[in-house]
């Protein structure tokens, strides 16, 4: 007995040895996420954080020489579906709605590390992900988990931290019946007491008073999340293009003192202003300019470098259609109208974080959590590949599915596809 | 082109519009470019479309057409010239596939009418007779350097009618827009999409084996018409005077203009192992296929459609969406460019009103893509999938596609290296007229952006 503790002590001592092997990323040009001018300097990883960045020397048991490359935060996809939408068009790969629940669906537990949009993603920057759910029946409701896109069957995220909603033009009926709908939850939700919160039988009884959580077939479930947004800051991500829908909708947050972020916002330029008094942040695809339809008449490609004038903060998305990363190309595109360039890096990395309370990532500083990449070239160039990506502090192996089969049809092609390697 | 070719395809135009088409070909382009200047383009970086790069390198410009490219040109007063030193020169960037105006903006119900998805066999239908000329989204590609791009359907069907090329000018007809003399083509379309269309309203096709069944059938009809419609052509004036004319039908004269070498074939098509079963149909029944489009499988087949002189007309990393585009490969492009050592055709193409405003970025991604394969592709090279491939593929790679002397002066200048995200299309000639300036604010505005938003002002100010 005593021997074998010997044993497990020893054991766990080397397990403890190998995993304090510190990590120096050496001469790296570090753009950090805030918005600092890049400097050249010195990163060391130890277990999952940095422990020091410093233009000095350090020492590391590993040594990774990064001259002449830029090294950033990892990348955070602020709009996605990884690891609930495997196949768009295949609906049994699809775990992103709800036909019960319309305020309370948590995606969470549907969440496949094992996607193989996980590594993908991963390689070409993503390091984490905000992911959301389809919208659902009601203007505000589904809520949205944050993962970090390590593969491990153990998930390392946290479960509804966002809440999402959408308003603007519909064939089913007017944007202001959908504004009435949104206060009257909300109202809703303000009348509720602790007392009405203690048991599913409470809530289900609140519902039955309430005209609007009956009309719309309200579960506790349902309520409980309302509950969560006005009294807890739950962050709401409202989706809406409109001038005037965007002033309908700060109005709103100020009203009910909402923790809002708009969504898409094609229409932002128009109202800057007003945008930046309020306080709102954005998440915007900068690369759509289309006036996609009736409410998005003003898209236009310089919004981003407008808004940023203003000091709005903003985030990036790219269509949900599984590149996730090419919210890069984005900021490059971004950047090539008239964005600055670390505003531009902040918006990929730390303003989620800041916004969504994701904790210590998205920044490159002493005691943060070590997601951060080597890039083969500039990380806002398409073509700019990572080199090296590290999630809490680990070496990610690169390889995709993606990789494996350019492999298979360039290499040893004198086999049949299904014999080689 | 290579001479035989050009003179076959002339041979067979000639022979086959008598033989299908009415007296007077209907719908006949009547785009006028705008006035043309006499420009010099001074000192340029040049990818030229054919492969080549050049640097401080001029371009002379006359009556609409490329008259020069050289070192040093001279010219006379009456030319403009413009300094292009530092910024470079590209042909105008050419999408093979664009639903601009079938599909446009605002993407409303209203003027969505690219797909006639009544009939699994549509080839009566003309995508031209679709076409919102007001769509906005054509102003958006020119900035993108776009001058030439071809209109399809959709892929509902099997197939799906047939598409249209334009040149990138807005104009109130659609006549006015069309390319001259550009040839129609087939929209075909593999998969997915016309299973499940049909599929689930409980007729065929419902399966990929019923997609085959269903293109076979409609050639084995266009070709009885076309050797009717010969026959009859084949009769002496007397014996002309004594039958009967057989009676045109719509959907068997386009499927004919396939099969007489008039029309080309753009085949939606995932799969490997399906395009390969549309290359034994084409085989079957004496067709060409122009290019596969979408293609996401392409790579595993790469050497074949080099084989078959087939383009590949490919994202450069769209996938996913649905299950036959799971296999993507971010060297799909490069793969099918480099088969048999470098003989294959391949387009980077758009699909998309977004992605046609940046082929440059796409064919950057797919080249870059290609280096980390292992091939050593040259920038120069990755241009010809934006501009004289697709050209080669709609067939009108004659006359465009590439800056070479007696082509249209369709010219893009740049800001920096296309390859790079940084790059601005500065300037577009089509014709060897500016269609856009960006230092002047000179730029098309459809009816539709027209005082929406706020009376005095156009939808997009700079």
């Amino acid at each position: 007995m005593y021997f074998k503790n010997i044993k497990l002590a020893l054991f766990i001592f080397f397990i403890g040895l190998v995993h304090s092997e510190s990590v120096l990323i050496k001469n790296a040009t570090i753009y950090d996420g805030k918005n600092n001018d890049p400097f050249v300097g010195n990163v060391l990883i130890e277990g999952d954080k940095i422990s020091r960045i410093s233009k000095s020397n350090l020492r590391g048991d590993i040594v990774i020489d990064a001259s002449g490359k830029i090294i950033t935060p990892g990348i955070i996809a602020t709009d996605s579906e990884l690891g609930i939408v495997e196949i768009g068009a295949l609906s049994v790969t699809r775990d992103d709605s709800s036909d019960i629940y319309k305020i309370g669906f948590s995606i969470y537990d549907a969440f496949n590390p094992h996607s193989v949009l996980i590594p993908w993603n991963r390689s070409n920057g993503i390091t984490s992900s905000l992911t959301l759910p389809q919208n659902t029946d009601s203007p505000i409701g589904g809520l949205g988990s944050f993962f970090v896109l390590d593969s491990n069957l153990e998930i390392t995220g946290s479960s509804d931290i966002v809440m999402i909603g959408r308003v603007g033009g519909s064939s089913s009926s007017s944007r202001a019946a959908t504004y009435s709908i949104i206060e009257d939850l909300l109202e809703f939700a303000i009348s509720l007491e602790q007392g009405d919160m203690s048991s599913n039988a409470d809530i289900s009884e609140a519902i039955d008073d309430s005209s609007i959580a009956g009309s719309m077939d309200l579960h506790p479930r349902d309520v409980k999340a309302l509950y969560k947004l006005v009294n807890n800051d739950l962050p709401l991500i409202m989706k809406a293009n409109r001038a005037s829908d965007l002033l309908k909708l700060i109005e709103l947050k100020e009203k009910y003192n909402l923790n809002l972020i708009i969504m898409g916002a094609q229409e932002a330029g128009l109202v800057a202003e007003r945008i930046a008094k309020s306080n709102t942040p954005l998440i915007i695809n900068p690369i759509n300019n289309i006036p996609g339809s009736f409410d998005e008449l003003a898209s236009n490609i310089n919004l981003a470098g407008k808004l940023e004038k203003q000091g709005i903060t903003l985030m990036f998305n790219a269509p949900r259609d599984h590149n996730y990363h090419l919210i890069r190309q984005g900021a490059g595109v971004a950047v090539a109208h008239g964005m600055s360039y670390a505003g531009a890096m902040k918006a990929l990395t730390l303003s989620p974080v800041e916004v969504f309370g994701l904790g210590d990532r998205g920044h490159l500083a002493s005691g943060k959590i070590a997601d951060l990449i080597i890039w083969d070239a500039d990380p806002l160039e398409p073509s700019s590949m990572p080199e090296k990506v590290f999630i809490n502090g680990k070496d990610i192996d690169l390889t995709t599915r993606m990789s494996r089969l350019t492999e298979r049809y360039t290499k040893n092609k004198d086999k049949p596809n299904g014999y080689r390697d | 082109m290579h001479k035989t070719t050009k003179y076959f395809i002339t041979f067979v135009f000639l022979f086959s519009s008598h033989i299908l088409l009415s007296e007077n070909e209907p719908f006949e382009s009547t785009y006028q470019p705008l006035p043309a200047e006499d420009i010099l383009i001074k000192d340029a970086n040049i990818y030229d479309g054919d492969g080549n790069e050049f640097s401080e390198t001029d371009v002379l410009i006359q009556d609409g057409k490329i008259a020069a490219i050289g070192k040093d040109l001279p010219v006379t007063n009456e030319f403009k010239v413009i300094d292009a030193a530092g910024k470079w020169v590209t042909p105008g960037i050419i999408d093979i596939h664009s639903h601009m105006g079938v599909y446009p903006a605002p993407g409303v119900r209203t003027s969505s009418d690219g797909n006639e998805a009544t009939s699994p066999v549509t080839a009566d239908v003309w995508a031209e007779h679709s076409i919102w000329v007001q769509d906005p989204q054509y102003a958006l590609a020119l900035k993108g350097g776009v001058t030439t791009f071809h209109i399809l359907p959709g892929s509902a069907n099997l197939i799906g009618g047939r598409g249209v090329t334009v040149k990138n000018l807005q104009r109130n007809t659609i006549d006015s827009m069309k390319f001259p003399n550009a040839p129609h083509s087939l929209k075909m379309a593999c998969g997915e999409n016309p299973k499940r269309v049909y599929g689930n309203r409980n007729q065929a096709p419902s399966t990929r084996m019923g997609n085959a069944a269903g293109y076979r059938k409609a050639w084995i009809k266009a070709a009885a018409y076309l050797s009717k419609q010969e026959e009859y052509e084949a009769k002496s004036e007397d014996a002309k005077q004594m039958g009967y004319k057989p009676t045109r039908d719509l959907e068997l004269e386009t499927l004919a203009g396939v099969l007489a070498g008039e029309i080309t074939v753009q085949n939606h098509c995932y799969r490997a192992e399906e395009m390969a079963t549309m290359i034994n149909i084409a085989n079957e029944f004496g067709y060409k296929i122009s290019a596969f489009h979408h293609g996401v499988e392409a790579y595993k087949i790469a050497d074949l459609l080099a084989e078959n002189n087939i383009c590949g007309a490919l994202w450069a990393d769209w996938w996913g969406f649905k299950h036959e585009a799971y296999d993507m490969v971010q060297a799909n492009i490069a793969i099918v460019d480099q088969a048999l050592n470098g003989k294959g055709c391949a387009i980077v193409h758009s699909d998309d009103a977004i992605g046609i405003q940046h082929l440059n970025q796409e064919a950057s991604k797919a080249l870059a893509a290609g280096l980390r394969a292992g091939f050593d592709i040259s920038k120069a090279r990755a241009m010809k999938w934006i501009t004289i491939n697709p050209a080669k593929a709609a067939g009108i790679d004659d006359v465009t596609g590439s800056i070479k002397v007696g082509k249209h002066a369709d010219v893009v200048i740049w800001s920096m290296n296309p390859f790079s995200v940084y790059a601005l299309v500065e300037k577009v000639f089509i014709d060897g007229a500016t269609a856009y300036d960006k230092n002047t604010n000179f730029q098309p505005a459809s009816d539709f952006d027209v005082g929406i938003i706020s009376p005095n002002k156009n939808r997009i100010e700079e």
